[in-house]
């Protein structure tokens, strides 16, 4: 996906204007706050494919999984004031991310994505691997088991797990997000797996 | 030498355990098996990183972003009391459990003998962890004590409000008004500083 450089014309002080391009996050979030709109989509350009990818770990369908990254950046919109930039502005909206998709799963059960859609997904990949028809049910079966055994995890842990194996989030900033010590975390982390384990068993 | 402690589990698995923690999992056969299992489980998780999200349309994100930029076309950033809003319909949980940790707090500061400290056995390794209100824990203990305290907060930290109210565990509304009429000014300051401080906490 092509990448856009973000830039806007700032009003610094009467009669002096400075423009902004390739702007920060701190930088983006104070134009938001100060009243400039269109930086809220750099904002959401910037990190709406991890926001969705974290949603879909939980969720496990595409529907459900863009419903939830609009919800996110909405309420990150409406929260923006109480940023203050003491964490990165993506653990920010990561946590926002947890607290939306977990409650999301826990008034409703996952409705993982059906297998076919997966494997109509993956076709292309399939061929360039030239793996063949029944390694890749195989896989995708395989796969199927691990995503319903960490969807019966209890909240905490999965959410550990999902930061730290599938988004190779350090223990450090997995803290930060769910708002626990990282001894907390990576004992977290060690029961998901010891669960995951005997789901799986 | 003392077996690895979860924490410990994690980072031998992911490589970052210390040289003389490392030698006593090569040493020690129970801990060996432990974390054999733990690297084969995160090899089994790990054959889903891939495949688990599949990449939706290029048109997806424009599409998306729109949505999004359609969706608060109408919102203000910010405003007085806003960040109250999307909490509102969990007020009345906060507010009870708040309240119930207060009377709590009351009903400990007028008893006349300072409390006990509260003494956590840890089962099979006859360590314990001694816990005085009010003081951080999880700073001041000791390694051998820590896997004890992982263990306790591992185990709480999915405790959840049904939960809660499955074991009888609940505050009917009207408890909730006459408890809140019986606090005082500095009661109240600090119910709404505690619900300031939970909703920062939570992101929202």
């Amino acid at each position: 996906m092509p990448t856009r450089a973000w830039e806007w014309t700032a009003r610094v002080e009467p009669g002096c204007k400075v423009t902004v391009t390739n702007p920060t996050d701190a930088e983006l979030v104070a134009a938001v706050v100060a009243g400039n709109r269109d930086a809220f989509d750099g904002i959401v350009a910037r990190h709406r494919r991890h926001v969705y990818q974290l949603c879909y770990r939980f969720v496990g369908n595409h529907e459900d999984a863009s419903d939830l990254t609009q919800d996110v950046f909405i309420r990150a919109f409406k929260s923006l004031r109480t940023y203050k930039g003491d964490a990165a502005l993506g653990t920010w909206l990561y946590r926002i991310a947890v607290n939306v998709s977990l409650n999301k799963v826990s008034v409703k059960s996952s409705k993982a994505e059906p297998l076919d859609a997966l494997l109509r997904t993956n076709d292309l990949r399939v061929v360039a691997d030239a793996e063949s028809a029944s390694d890749a049910v195989l896989r995708h079966e395989r796969a199927g088991q691990v995503r319903a055994a960490i969807a019966r995890l209890p909240k905490k842990q999965r959410a550990t797990l999902i930061l730290r194996m599938y988004h190779e989030l350090p223990h450090e900033q997995i803290a930060g997000i769910l708002g626990s010590s990282v001894g907390a975390v990576k004992a977290n982390f060690f029961h998901a797996l010891n669960n995951l384990k005997k789901l799986l068993s | 030498m003392t077996h690895l402690s979860p924490s410990e589990f994690v980072e031998f698995a992911e490589g970052t355990l210390d040289a003389r923690r490392t030698a006593h999992v090569h040493s020690c056969t129970e801990c060996r098996t432990a974390a054999t299992n733990l690297q084969d489980v995160m090899r089994r998780a790990a054959d889903d990183v891939e495949g688990g999200v599949p990449e939706p349309s290029p048109l997806f994100w424009d599409h998306l972003s729109a949505r999004v930029r359609h969706a608060v076309a109408n919102e203000q950033v910010g405003g007085a009391m806003w960040w109250l809003a999307p909490l509102r319909p969990f007020a009345p949980v906060a507010a009870a459990l708040v309240i119930l940790v207060l009377v709590s707090g009351t009903m400990v500061m007028r008893h006349t003998e300072p409390p006990a400290p509260v003494e956590v056995a840890a089962v099979g390794s006859g360590t314990a962890v001694h816990a005085e209100p009010g003081m951080d824990v999880d700073a001041t203990l000791d390694p051998a004590n820590r896997e004890v305290w992982e263990v306790l907060t591992a185990a709480a930290a999915d405790l959840e409000l049904e939960d809660a109210h499955a074991v009888g565990l609940s505050v009917q509304p009207s408890a909730i008004d006459r408890a809140v009429q019986r606090l005082n000014a500095d009661e109240l300051n600090e119910l709404g500083r505690l619900l300031q401080s939970e909703l920062k906490r939570s992101g929202n």
